[in-house]
């Protein structure tokens, strides 16, 4: 009887566990995605962070230019703009375009966000790029003139970035939490640690957009998670954390759709040009040419990403391929090290953060190679936190603490980098940084272009710095989802033309 | 009775400030600078040394221990970094889901293991006893991450009657809530279902070879009441003593199936605080749990008397 009893209520049991689960509702007008981090605060003007850009930028907060899907910068709250001089910029604002909070967005708000950023009191992350304003006027409601102490080429993308978003005075203090803005969605809730809500912004100025009604946004680290919540049907789009390995099997997949594209993050393998053997631009080359970059792309990404040509990701407008300067030529690596006196190449370590599987990945293939020239490189798995401290080492560090790394470096028009000599790669060039500088105070496009040549080739014949590839963009989403971006050429994730297919 | 709390409670406050002293001190060795993760790549060093001062981090260790001392004794753990919440509200609100998934894994493992042991040890050197152990045995070579993709992959994207994780919270209702903590609770209960089956018939095995139990059933005693009231009550003991340390154990291990599962409980709040070096947080899980444990571990001492009359604390 004590049997009976006992099947009796595991029958039930089972009963109870098999009622089919509330359907995943797959409601028309709202949208469930995936995002393997959760964002540390909303606030676009006091971190950096791409997971903040993931939710907040050109979902809720816009800026005065947006960079399209195309990555072309279009006219955005600013409706055009007009230069004489190319160092006092006027821009006529777009007209009845309201902020979530029911006010119409005039210069006032413009100025006040462009003086909030120039001002070192606020902590803006990217303070620097605003260096050049020297003053925005109020001419009237709807037109502001910007006035720059000198030329800065890079002016109207700064205005195009995340950090340079247009939100109402009032709204300032509640930006970490409760961001207000132009934007197609408004903030409708954040459960911390599991999702964030965003709604339709129904006075939203573009007509006809947003499509959808609800996004909810779902934090999952874990890529098995992720692979299994897709699989299940409990998330409809994964926007970044599925790897590479996994997409083939779910390209199979009849309920869901595979977006590969491009991005802007070069995945660079750095030395330590500070550190002997590195010092040596021999020992550097011949490393450049030890790597097969085809094979590490294989090895690492299952093929997807492309080949990088130089330094600048090809979404650049002023990109050009320089890679035959430095091919795969493991003969040539060999001569090179023994020129720089080490006939017998030398003991060397990677150190790579796991969190990002691909450094590992790519750091696994490239020793090998590294190997077949005489160069000994051991792996150290260094946890992301330590990464930034010994590698990339920024105050309170004074020496980067490594040999070679890898890391995907997401900024579009970071070439800058290359000309500051305190960066980890710790590449001191008075010639290249003459040349950088040029470029930033040249806006004639054919000279621009000239000179950004030139530092792409400068790049391949000294190599700080080995570009190995262009890390894909994989979204995994469910078949009927429109309108996603296919390239992603910023840090954004817009889903303003997302939609259900009907 | 009265010394014996008395002295629990003393007992209790110098675990902790040991407690905290180790994990101030601890979370302050690991290399990474919290001011770094939070601004990432792009950062500025004078933006660096201004987060650094704001959090507090320019002060000397020993004043920003005794600052904090100082206010987790007034009940304020601090501000997380991450979220600009305080810690206590955070720890609170993540309670609310890893609290009842350690219940429901710890009620899972009691359930099964204690049945089974009892199963096993009456059954011993029989096929159901092989049987048993083999399933104990496997269930401690399961880790608890893996049985938790498993049964995702089972029950959510094979069967589709689970979803594969998260947690709308309680407000979508009490059975939606706890279908969201079933599957992870059988995964999380797994490894100390079978450790404390085991621990069952060993114990049990052990009482069974006593002279009373041979008393007993030469008296006549009917072999279910030999079993149950003279048999398990005795080998209860250290049964209790394992299933409190497994109790704690459920809670660390509820650090990688939340992740598994993605549910916002304690567990992946510290994970998360860890590699952010949110460092408030860090140190008022730490606290919190030590604090815990602290309390489970003197639940099983009381429950000890109970169990055996001849206990006394005094």
């Amino acid at each position: 009887m004590t049997r009976l009893r006992l099947l009796t209520v595991a029958v039930l049991l089972a009963a109870l566990i098999a009622v089919p689960a509330a359907a995943p509702a797959q409601t028309p007008g709202s949208l469930v995605i995936q995002v393997p981090t959760e964002p540390p605060g909303l606030d676009l003007t006091s971190n950096p962070s791409s997971a903040i850009a993931a939710v907040v930028f050109d979902n809720v907060q816009e800026g005065l230019i947006k960079i399209d899907r195309h990555g072309k910068m279009v006219p955005w709250l600013a409706e055009r703009w007009y230069t004489s001089d190319n160092k006092t910029y006027t821009f006529f604002l777009r007209r009845n375009v309201r902020f979530s909070n029911g006010r119409e967005m005039k210069s006032a708000d413009v100025k006040f966000a462009l003086d909030r950023a120039v001002n070192p009191e606020t902590k803006h992350p990217y303070r620097v790029q605003y260096d050049a304003i020297q003053d925005v006027i109020v001419k009237d409601d709807y037109t502001v003139t910007v006035a720059l102490k000198k030329i800065d080429a890079t002016f109207l993308y700064t205005l195009a970035r995340q950090g340079s978003v247009i939100y109402p005075r009032e709204a300032v203090d509640t930006l970490k939490s409760q961001p207000v803005g132009t934007g197609p969605f408004t903030v409708s809730e954040w459960v911390r640690g599991d999702r964030i809500v965003l709604l339709k912004n129904k006075d939203y100025w573009v007509k006809g957009l947003p499509k959808l009604d609800r996004v909810v946004y779902r934090f999952i680290p874990d890529p098995n998670s992720t692979l299994a919540a897709i699989k299940s049907g409990d998330i409809d789009v994964s926007a970044f954390g599925i790897g590479p390995e996994s997409v083939d099997e779910l390209k199979k997949d009849p309920r869901l759709q595979v977006i590969v594209g491009d991005t802007t993050n070069d995945v660079t393998l750095s030395m330590n040009n500070s550190k002997k053997p590195y010092s040596d631009k021999r020992v550097r080359l011949a490393i450049t040419h030890a790597i097969d970059k085809e094979e590490v792309l294989k090895g690492a990404m299952f093929g997807y990403g492309k080949i990088l040509g130089s330094n600048v990701d090809p979404t650049n407008p002023f990109f050009v391929d320089v890679s035959k300067r430095v091919g795969y030529d493991p003969a040539k690596a060999k001569k090179l090290l023994a020129e720089a006196g080490y006939p017998n190449g030398f003991d060397a370590v990677f150190k790579v953060a796991p969190q990002y599987y691909y450094t590992v990945r790519s750091a696994e293939v490239v020793s090998s190679q590294l190997a077949k020239v005489g160069i000994r490189a051991t792996i150290q798995q260094i946890e992301w936190g330590q990464w930034l401290s010994q590698v990339f080492c920024l105050a309170p560090c004074q020496t980067p603490d490594y040999d070679m790394s890898i890391i995907g470096h997401a900024e579009a028009w970071d070439i800058g980098n290359f000309a500051n000599p305190k960066y980890y790669f710790r590449w001191d060039s008075p010639a290249f940084q003459k040349l950088y500088a040029d470029s930033q105070v040249t806006v004639d496009e054919k000279s621009r272009r000239a000179l950004y040549v030139k530092m792409q080739e400068m790049l391949a014949d000294e190599a700080p710095a080995v570009w190995l590839y262009m890390h894909p963009r994989l979204v995994i989403a469910k078949k009927g989802v429109t309108g996603m971006w296919k390239d992603q050429p910023a840090p954004v994730l817009d889903l303003s033309e997302v939609a259900w297919q009907k | 009775m009265q010394r014996y709390v008395v002295r629990r409670v003393a007992a209790l406050a110098v675990t902790l400030l040991f407690v905290s002293l180790l994990v101030f001190v601890v979370v302050r060795v690991l290399p990474g600078d919290p001011a770094l993760i939070i601004l990432g790549l792009e950062a500025s060093p004078d933006s660096v040394a201004r987060v650094r001062q704001a959090l507090g981090l320019d002060q000397p260790i020993p004043v920003q221990y005794a600052r904090w001392v100082g206010q987790a004794l007034r009940g304020d753990l601090g501000r997380s970094i991450q979220y600009d919440l305080p810690v206590g509200t955070l720890i609170l609100s993540r309670l609310t889901v890893t609290l009842p998934l350690t219940l429901l894994a710890a009620g899972f493992m009691i359930a099964a293991a204690i049945p089974l042991g009892v199963f096993a040890a009456t059954r011993h050197r029989r096929w159901g006893d092989y049987l048993t152990m083999t399933l104990s045995q496997l269930g401690v070579a399961v880790p608890g991450f893996w049985a938790g993709l498993l049964l995702i992959l089972l029950f959510s994207v094979r069967l589709g009657w689970m979803q594969s994780g998260g947690f709308d919270g309680w407000g979508a209702g009490l059975w939606h809530g706890l279908r969201s903590l079933l599957l992870p609770a059988v995964a999380l209960g797994l490894f100390q279902f079978a450790v404390l089956a085991r621990t069952t018939r060993s114990a049990l095995l052990e009482v069974l070879r006593e002279e009373y139990v041979k008393t007993a059933r030469a008296k006549g005693v009917a072999e279910r009441t030999v079993l149950f009231r003279h048999a398990l009550r005795n080998a209860l003991i250290p049964i209790v003593t394992v299933a409190g340390i497994q109790l704690g154990q459920l809670l660390a291990g509820s650090i990688i199936l939340e992740s598994v599962f993605y549910l916002p409980g304690l567990g992946r709040l510290t994970l998360a605080a860890i590699s952010a070096r949110d460092l408030p947080v860090v140190q008022g899980v730490v606290l919190f749990v030590a604090c815990m444990i602290v309390i489970v571990n003197a639940a099983v001492d009381i429950l000890y008397g109970i169990l055996d009359p001849r206990i006394r604390y005094g």
